[in-house]
């Protein structure tokens, strides 16, 4: 390293760490006095996650009373900014909940710790894991981090509404043309907007594609082409056009919003493109009662994909005792009790089974019954999306709203987002 | 045109105190050793979390840091952010352009309302202060994000405004998740802050000795006339003051912008300011070399069109003693 280098790496140091020693942040101090151990932990998430989290970790203390914790979470929006500067500040959480829209990004820049070893000697269990389900916390031959619960795309939709209106639910296994149809009849007799239009949701374009042959991501490379971008742009602007869906601006807040604010909570539509596990924090947040189907077309194209992972940060101090941390979490049949399928179905087989079998929230059942109908029909599962997808994701919602507002036309969207996505995943 | 302070602001530097300490050299050297001292607290504060990290920022805008990465991985790019930057991003351009339309017409109408509403306030009757302070009351809570979360669901679709629209059968639209409305709402958002400079011009008009307007009323100068020819000029300082304050602030614009867009600078980027979207490179997408890069050519770009007001100012700024 140069000496210009180090100065200016000592200054920079200077400048982050004083503010926090000013602050007086002896976090570290603490943390090892009396042979005491407290671990950050870091999530995203609504109020009923962080209730049943902490429950869980005190469970953990009460166990193991030398060890504590401090804990954090906020909603979705924000949270990886917040990650993302506690990391630049050599800060991270010692574990931290983390989706595959950013495990690549932090597995490739060295943040995560590699849990190979771990899993090798037993400390991390994932023996009563699916294969494919673990495997898909591995970036590079690295284990970056533990898959923490299984989930699959889920269409949710209003039941009450549609029922006091005497329509038709939805279906698995109707085709794209039908939804659309549906949703226009549907939309005639409640007087809302039938279907969310989900152009600019990348999950449920992914399924798409895969119906018709095609992938998301070959690789790090796009799975799909321009003529593919336009012709899903297009199946929606005739959903538009048949006023199956709501006005571009009401799509805009879908978009934008978290899962709290989606169409079929605040009654702007009937149906919503969510991930199924996510169904019982969407029911907490309207009156009338909810189902989950899984999206349009043939549900094989769906997969059972990691719906997040926990993740240890390299640069901690206490790692050996953030797996032991994660492994009850994912292991412990009371830890994984109290967690239900909060973060998707459990990854640990057993513990599946076990909570399926005595759950009592209408929600929960709903979202394990549709898994369980798609666990004999799911393709292949896709490999994690590659450094660059949160930047994609971007680029299709920016596309995909440009088309709805109609400040560009299905073609000149889709050659947009196309470009900017291809550059994204080479960059 | 003569540039001397005013007569109302005594200079504390001038008189006895100054010269006798000229004459004593030893007592300086103590003087302003304690200064210093005092001062510490503030050096200290400047060097840590503003000169510092600007420095460490220039170093940065020619690498690729991304944040993630530890430092030992940062490696020199020399000018390559600031080429990619000019040549080869649109999204730069288009924030460049947002933010130019939010000045270009932000600033104006915001210094236009300060100015109209200040000259109302100048008048004596019941209830100024009230006013004063009511209309002073949006800078204070303006960049606050509570203020923006208000701005936004009053022009929701089914916000205030609509509410309100709808009692005369008007149908109104989105206002904030339209592109074409989105950056309107931001602009009026900025305007309806003009307290801050209103109270300064409140301030500079009374500073207008009362002379002149009789004077120029001797002459048989009307209300609009007296304004032209008396008020303006002798207020062109202040007016220079809060025009150079106010383009700054505009440029800077991103806390409205970041709430009222969910932090997209959505609706199809309609409001993606200069700041947004160096906020979104660097922590979005992890390009905080780029973001650094943005950030300096963001501060040159301010810097110039300082200068370019300050040399203007000398045609059109009147520094005058006034009733001497």
């Amino acid at each position: 390293m140069t000496a210009p280098r180090m100065l200016l790496r000592g200054l920079m140091a200077a400048a982050l760490v004083l503010p926090l020693a000013l602050a007086g942040c002896g976090g570290d101090d603490d943390s090892s006095a009396g042979g005491k151990t407290e671990l950050t932990f870091f999530w995203w998430g609504g109020e009923a996650r962080a209730k049943l989290t902490q429950q869980a970790l005190d469970l953990y203390t009460s166990k193991h009373p030398d060890v504590t914790f401090k804990t954090t979470w906020q909603a979705n929006q924000g949270y990886f900014d917040k990650l993302a500067t506690l990391t630049a500040g050599s800060d991270a959480p010692d574990i931290f909940q983390i989706d595959d829209n950013y495990l690549a990004e932090y597995a490739t820049r060295n943040v995560t710790e590699d849990l190979t070893k771990y899993k090798d000697s037993g400390k991390l269990d994932v023996t009563k894991f699916p294969e494919s389900l673990w495997k898909y916390g591995v970036v590079n031959d690295k284990l970056a981090g533990l898959a923490f619960g299984e989930n699959t795309q889920g269409l949710v939709f209003n039941k009450t509404k549609l029922e006091a209106a005497k329509q038709e639910l939805p279906k698995t296994g109707m085709s794209w043309g039908d939804l659309i149809t549906w949703a226009q009849k549907a939309g005639t007799a409640t007087k809302i907007p039938g279907t969310m239009d989900p152009s600019a949701d990348y999950k449920a374009f992914w399924v798409w594609l895969r119906q018709n042959g095609k992938q998301f991501y070959n690789g790090s490379q796009l799975g799909f082409t321009k003529d593919d971008v336009q012709k899903w742009f297009e199946l929606w602007k005739g959903a538009r056009d048949a006023k199956a869906t709501p006005t571009a601006d009401v799509i805009h807040e879908g978009n934008a919003t978290d899962i709290t604010k989606q169409t079929v909570v605040t009654g702007k539509a009937l149906t919503s493109w969510v991930w199924a596990n996510q169904m019982p924090d969407i029911q907490k947040n309207t009156k009338d009662e909810l189902g989950v189907v899984a999206y349009p077309g043939d549900p094989s194209a769906q997969w059972a994909r990691a719906s997040m992972y926990f993740s240890v940060y390299r640069g901690g101090k206490h790692k050996d005792a953030a797996v032991d941390v994660i492994n009850f979490l994912a292991n412990d049949p009371e830890a994984g009790k109290i967690l239900g399928t909060d973060r998707g179905l459990p990854s640990n087989l057993d513990i599946r089974t076990q909570v399926a079998a005595t759950t009592t929230d209408p929600a929960m059942k709903a979202s394990i019954a549709l898994e369980d109908e798609l666990l004999k029909k799911f393709g292949p599962s896709p490999s994690v999306p590659p450094k660059g997808h949160s930047k994609v994701k971007t680029e299709l919602i920016k596309a995909a709203e440009a088309a709805q507002f109609a400040t560009l036309t299905p073609d000149k969207a889709a050659e947009q987002f196309f470009s900017a996505a291809q550059a994204a995943v080479s960059g | 045109m003569s540039v001397t302070t005013r007569p109302a602001q005594p200079r504390p530097q001038s008189g006895p105190a100054a010269h006798q300490r000229r004459g004593r050299p030893a007592r300086h050297r103590d003087d302003g050793r304690a200064g210093y001292l005092f001062l510490s607290p503030w050096l200290l504060g400047l060097a840590l979390v503003t000169a510092i990290p600007m420095l460490v920022s220039l170093y940065l805008s020619f690498t690729n840091y991304d944040i993630l990465s530890e430092w030992s991985d940062i490696k020199w790019v020399g000018l390559a952010n600031y080429r990619t930057m000019f040549t080869d991003d649109p999204a730069f351009w288009h924030a460049v352009k947002v933010t130019l339309v939010f000045a270009l017409i932000a600033t104006p109408l915001k210094l236009g309302a300060a100015l109209g509403v200040a000259l109302l306030l100048n008048k004596s009757f019941r209830g100024a202060g009230v006013f004063r302070g009511l209309f002073y009351l949006p800078s204070l809570l303006g960049g606050s994000v509570a203020v923006a979360m208000i701005w936004r669901s009053i022009f929701d679709r089914t916000g205030a405004l609509n509410a309100f629209l709808g009692w005369f059968g008007i149908e109104g639209k989105a206002w904030v998740n339209d592109p074409s409305t989105a950056l309107g709402t931001l602009i009026l958002l900025a305007i309806w802050q003009f307290g801050a400079p209103m109270v300064i011009f409140l301030a500079g008009l009374k500073q207008v000795p009362t002379e002149l307007y009789e004077a120029a009323e001797v002459d048989g100068a009307g209300a609009f006339r007296k304004f032209l020819s008396v008020t303006l000029p002798m207020l062109s300082p202040v007016i220079f003051f809060n025009l150079v304050l106010e383009t700054i602030h505009g440029f800077q614009g991103f806390t409205s912008a970041f709430v009222l867009s969910g932090g997209t600078g959505g609706p199809v980027d309609s409001t993606l300011m200069y700041t947004l979207q160096l906020y979104l490179k660097g922590f979005g997408q992890f390009e905080m070399g780029y973001a650094s890069a943005m950030a300096w050519v963001f501060l040159l770009t301010i810097g110039l069109v300082t200068a370019v007001l300050f040399r203007t100012g000398r045609f059109w700024v009147h520094y005058s003693d006034g009733d001497d």
